[in-house]
């Protein structure tokens, strides 16, 4: 069926400056599923957020929504989405209940009650009725969030939601989201540029990088994908890399860094062996998890960047 | 409609902006009434023949430089809501169109200056009374045209502040436009009527042309409207 693809985008592309910083992006998320948008810095997450909720058109290609497109139904479509682009908006004057109703009054159908409801997901009810300007980082993001939530909306789009979050409200908002499909019945879309993070709550991943789509399926897919490393930290790398080499060892140099792949024990312990010996100063063994990074260097062999 | 003005009002709680609608024509009627006070008698005579007019001439040379500056200002803090945290991202999202988002920013400006203005209204009567004027004698259509007809004649002016204060995030840009234009209004009050056809000049010029001024401050006043609402249409947001 049609609207069981919630968000669609065919070619989508945004030409800033002769660059194209968003390039013929293929989105195509699933109801129900809570799609992990990665990308390094700049990578162009924030900018096609932007074009799906059509606060910037696109140069080319196309959105849809619920399997419309987005440039003719706008206002409707718009109704069923929440969102938190980039931070959090609020007015400082005005407290968190005062917040929500200048945008509950803009949001048809939807009772004064629920502003208690959305407060009380997000842990505000004590502090409702403080100015807004007087609030932590944390606290002003879970505000954005109670906002996005306050149309009981079917699509969440969510950029970056954990930023500027400690720890706890890291954990707090990710059980939050991951509850949110089998709660509501919703649909997530979130960005992020850890991989760590997004991982614990994704089903589906899209990973953007310079504005291209370069990988698109379920997590577990990704996590096949993702090679283990060894990272090995030394002074002069160079000629570890040729030692290395010479000796029959498998290791690449990236981002400055020396890697060899995840092995067993003994052949580890005999490279280690190996660079001492030869008089190389080894500070660090360690191991790689599935880090953005590594899974970037793998997937744009070797010479993805961050 | 009457939702976008309540949320917009809504977002006005606590602020300066209140204070200034009072305090703009609470401040053109006080200092008249002060100087009426130092030189009662001199006044009383010389205004004689017409005082209710004199009156309004008073008031409004002073009101309509209150007005254009209150113009610039309450358009600026209108549209600063929005930009302190960039709103306007969370705002354009909503499920409403962004033409009626600009009436309601431009609709909540107007609506505050109109009531500086009917306050400016009351104020010149009472001052009238004070003074002794008969409320029999007072010249009705030249008083809703000295006050509503100032603001009418302002409304191009009232446009193009709304519209460079929405589209440019740096409010010292439109502060330095409207203050400018001030300067030129002041300039040009007391012009040959060959500059007639300067916007500036129609707040002044309405107690003496009132058609022509209210008439063409509408028209122009629709037309940088207008424009003001296509731009914010196209704007990227956020
Ligand atoms: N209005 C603009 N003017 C100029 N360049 C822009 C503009 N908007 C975005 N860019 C550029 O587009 C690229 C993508 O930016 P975008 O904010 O979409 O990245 P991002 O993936 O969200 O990054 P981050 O993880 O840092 O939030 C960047 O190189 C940025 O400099
Ligand atoms: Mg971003």
């Amino acid at each position: 069926m049609m609207t069981d693809i919630v968000i669609e985008t065919k070619g989508l592309t945004k030409t800033i400056g002769g660059r194209n910083v968003v390039d013929k992006l293929d989105l195509k998320i699933k109801r129900g599923e809570i799609y992990g948008f990665l990308g390094p810095n700049g990578a162009g997450k924030t900018t096609t957020i932007r074009m799906l909720l059509g606060l910037t058109k696109p140069s080319s290609g196309e959105v849809r929504l619920f399997g419309k497109s987005i440039g003719k139904e706008r206002v409707a479509l718009l109704r069923k989405v929440g969102s938190l682009v980039e931070y959090p908006s609020y007015y400082g004057h005005l407290n968190a209940i005062e917040n929500l109703e200048t945008i509950r009054l803009l949001l048809p159908g939807v009772k004064k009650s629920r502003i208690d409801e959305v407060l009380s997901i997000v842990r505000l009810t004590k502090d409702a009725k403080r100015m807004v300007k007087g609030y932590s980082l944390g606290m002003k993001q879970r505000l954005g969030i109670a906002a996005a939530l306050l149309g009981e909306p079917e699509l969440l789009i969510l950029d970056e939601p954990t930023n500027g979050l400690d720890p706890s409200g890291i954990i707090e908002i990710r059980e939050l989201i991951r509850s949110m499909p089998a709660r509501y019945g919703l649909t997530v879309l979130l960005s992020s540029h850890l991989l760590s993070e997004v991982g614990q709550m994704a089903t589906e991943v899209g990973i953007v990088t310079k504005g291209k789509l370069i990988f698109q399926d379920q997590l577990e897919v990704l996590k096949g994908r993702s090679k283990q490393q060894i990272h090995i930290g030394l002074d002069d790398r160079q000629r570890a890399l040729s030692l290395l080499h010479a000796n029959g060892f498998k290791a690449e140099l990236s981002g400055g860094s020396l890697y060899v792949p995840q092995g067993d024990d003994k052949r580890i312990a005999a490279i280690v062996r190996m660079l001492v010996q030869q008089g190389l100063e080894v500070s660090r063994v360690e191991e790689q998890g599935d880090s953005l990074e590594s899974v970037f260097l793998h997937m744009t062999g070797g010479e993805g960047e961050l | 409609m009457g939702n976008i003005l309540a949320s917009e009002f809504l977002k006005l709680r606590r602020k300066m902006v209140w204070f200034l609608v009072v305090i703009g024509p609470t401040g053109v009627i006080a200092l008249q009434a002060l100087n009426y006070g130092l030189r009662f008698d001199f006044l009383m005579k010389q205004y004689a023949s017409d005082p209710w007019g004199y009156l309004m001439i008073n008031v409004s040379n002073l009101l309509v430089p209150a007005l254009l500056m209150g113009m610039t200002i309450i358009s600026s803090m209108i549209a600063s809501l929005e930009h302190q945290t960039n709103a306007w991202k969370q705002t354009v999202a909503l499920p409403v169109g962004r033409t009626r988002l600009y009436l309601g920013k431009f609709g909540v400006t107007a609506l505050l200056l109109l009531g500086s203005t009917t306050l400016a209204m009351v104020g010149t009567i009472l001052l009238g009374l004070l003074l002794g004027h008969e409320l029999e004698a007072l010249p009705w259509k030249s008083l809703l045209i000295a006050m509503y007809g100032s603001f009418l004649s302002a409304l191009p002016y009232l446009a193009v502040q709304v519209w460079l204060s929405v589209a440019i995030s740096n409010q010292a840009v439109p502060l330095t436009i409207g203050i400018a234009g001030l300067v030129v209004s002041i300039f040009v009050l007391n012009g040959p009527s060959s500059l007639d056809w300067l916007p500036w000049k129609w707040p002044f010029l309405v107690r003496a042309e009132p058609m022509y001024s209210m008439v063409a401050g509408l028209l122009t006043g629709a037309v940088f409207y207008l424009l003001g609402t296509i731009h914010f249409v196209r704007k990227d947001v956020g």
